[in-house]
């Protein structure tokens, strides 16, 4: 049977194996049906707080037994789950809360300050999520089309937007990433993402749907502990983003351990570099690498299958099972094979829209190629090889012109990876009155390297063409990132003047 | 030994100041104070704390050693250093 909601997946996970661990944290852990009971009770305290079908309810907490029990309950709620990053600041708790406008919002007692305040400004009842649950019924359960999430995206545009998800869109997809990582009961999968970004949040859904155990920790900072834990626990799957990746990679006897039970790596949030994955090939041969791309509009769009990565190790894969993905021209028309142009994405796992932005979902969400059909346009630029596999190109945006000639600033940054030394690269526009506008790179280098900009510039010059040469390459510390983790290049640009 | 503790504090804590605090006046930071806690190291700015601790103390770190009781706080550095000279 499969359930057309996540809370009901739960329900599903607790009748068939009840005893069997559901999430282990440094704290304690929670069974299937410990954790299923726990959500009845969180909503049942919701209801009686007044929580209804069509609300949404905000929840700021960390990585924890408390997250996962909220996020169930509110779900079973009947309200839309809307979980902010637990590090927000007050100015963006107080922007989302009022695009939001939740019933309530959950919190700890460390955020108790921050949310009330941000309560008390957009007149939202703060409670802590520990003092909510109640023995009682809970509600009746939701429908698969009512609203099951809004997640607002950290994109550096300004004003948040809340991604919208029906239940029906959450269980969609929550299926069709297991089915492509294969992903079942006896997985292991440790979770150093933060639960309010869906690639953390998907690490939770996906792992109840199966039946699998999820590890996990308040974040990604001690490289030893994961490597603890990937010993202690067992674990059979690392999903990660790049900088999780390299910060591994920089333990010197990451090769000589054995992690017999690893099997696999996944890789979302930012393209993974070519020299990674095969320093992770190399360091851990027993694991496969599958690069995934995704946004939060559709959470997953496509993954490469491990056992592709050493042929293709600069795909994105191939659409997640049960949709389709194409690529088109400015006009809307498909491309020819091998061509440049916007990907297309259709399946139940596109959102519903953006949370009161009606005139924003119109240029994100478009009729398809019959009046059935609606599809999220992506804003990325992918090409596609004779096998159908998929390349990330660039953001349509992040495209420019120097000396009348395309830049692709991900063509650059590979080059800059592949020096010696770098750890971070970022490639990016800068007008110029004679050439339009000049390429300036920003790196950071790896600890106890030394980078020099001529040595940097060399490199570009033998392994690029001449108009995507940097003319200036800046060495930092480290680059600036936006919350999701993503290298922040509209903070990197003021810096050159 | 006091004082080579104390020494040690002395000197991550002007690594620390150095490296990440300079665009964080208003952090004042405390020799317990939990780095993660108050947002002034992140991942990777760990991986450069245990390459310094490394060379600047002349210490092997194993891997799994890269942990919160051993380089969560400056009192945590200092008295994973002593440990390992301890032997």
């Amino acid at each position: 049977m499969t359930a057309t909601t996540l809370e009901g997946d739960l329900r599903a996970a607790a009748g068939r194996d009840p005893s069997g661990a559901a999430v282990i944290t440094k704290e304690g852990s929670l069974t299937f049906a410990e954790l299923d009971e726990a959500a009845d009770r969180v909503a049942a305290g919701l209801a009686e707080r007044g929580v209804e079908r069509g609300d949404r309810v905000a929840v700021m907490l960390p990585n924890g037994l408390d997250a996962a029990s909220a996020f169930y309950g509110v779900l079973r709620s009947g309200a839309a789950l809307s979980p902010i990053n637990p590090q927000t600041k007050l100015e963006k708790l107080t922007a989302v809360l009022a695009d939001c406008r939740p019933r309530l919002m959950l919190c700890d007692t460390e955020r108790m300050e921050i949310a009330s305040a941000g309560a008390a400004a957009t007149g939202v009842a703060a409670h802590e999520a520990a003092g909510i649950a109640v023995d009682g019924e809970p509600p009746a359960a939701p429908g698969a089309d009512d609203l099951g999430s809004v997640i607002y995206t950290s994109g550096s545009t300004g004003e948040p937007k809340g991604v919208m998800h029906a239940h029906s869109n959450m269980a969609f997809v929550t299926g069709s990433i297991a089915e492509s990582l294969g992903l079942n009961a006896s997985d292991r999968v440790l979770c150093v993402l933060q639960l309010s970004f869906g690639y953390g949040l998907y690490q939770l859904f996906t792992c109840v749907r199966v039946g699998a155990t999820l590890v996990l920790e308040p974040g990604f900072a001690f490289a030893g502990r994961v490597v603890q834990l990937l010993e202690e626990e067992e674990i059979t799957i690392l999903p990660g983003v790049p900088t999780v990746f390299g910060v591994l990679l920089s333990l010197k006897g990451l090769t000589e351990r054995e992690f017999p039970h690893l099997r696999l790596l996944t890789s979302a949030g930012a393209a993974l570099p070519e020299a990674m994955g095969h320093q992770l090939r190399e360091a851990l041969p027993q694991a496969g690498v599958c690069p995934m791309y995704g946004q939060t509009e559709a959470q997953r769009i496509c993954y490469l299958p491990a056992e592709e990565y050493d042929r293709r190790p600069t795909s994105a894969g191939l659409p997640i099972p049960g949709t389709e993905a194409w690529i088109q021209d400015e006009d809307g028309e498909p491309v020819a094979q091998g061509e440049t142009g916007e990907l297309v994405v259709r399946g139940a796992h596109v959102m519903q829209g953006y949370w009161g932005r009606p005139e924003k979902t119109k240029d994100k969400v478009l009729p398809g190629r019959d009046a059935s059909e609606r599809v999220l346009v992506t804003g990325d630029l992918f090409r596609a090889d004779q096998d159908g596999f998929l390349y990330f190109v660039s953001r349509r945006d992040d495209v420019f012109k120097s000396r009348g000639e395309k830049v692709v600033p991900r063509e650059i940054e590979e080059v800059l990876h592949g020096a010696a030394g770098v750890k971070e690269a970022a490639a990016v526009g800068v007008p110029d009155e004679v050439l339009g506008a000049v390429v300036h790179a920003h790196v950071a280098a790896q600890p106890g390297h030394d980078v020099e900009e001529a040595a940097l510039r060399r490199h570009c010059a033998e392994h690029l063409e001449d108009h995507m040469i940097p003319k200036r390459v800046f060495v930092h510390s480290e680059l600036p990132r936006i919350g999701s983790g993503k290298i922040d290049k509209r903070s990197l640009k003021p810096l050159d003047e | 030994m006091t004082e080579t503790v104390t020494d040690v504090r002395k000197q991550m804590r002007g690594f620390i100041e150095d490296n990440f605090l300079y665009l964080r006046p208003d952090v004042e930071l405390g020799d317990g104070d939990d780095f993660l806690a108050l947002g002034v190291i992140d991942s990777l700015g760990f991986v450069e704390l245990v390459e310094e601790v490394q060379s600047r103390f002349g210490i092997a770190i194993e891997d799994v050693e890269i942990t919160e009781e051993n380089f969560g706080s400056i009192d945590a550095i200092a008295g994973y250093v002593e440990r390992k000279r301890a032997g």
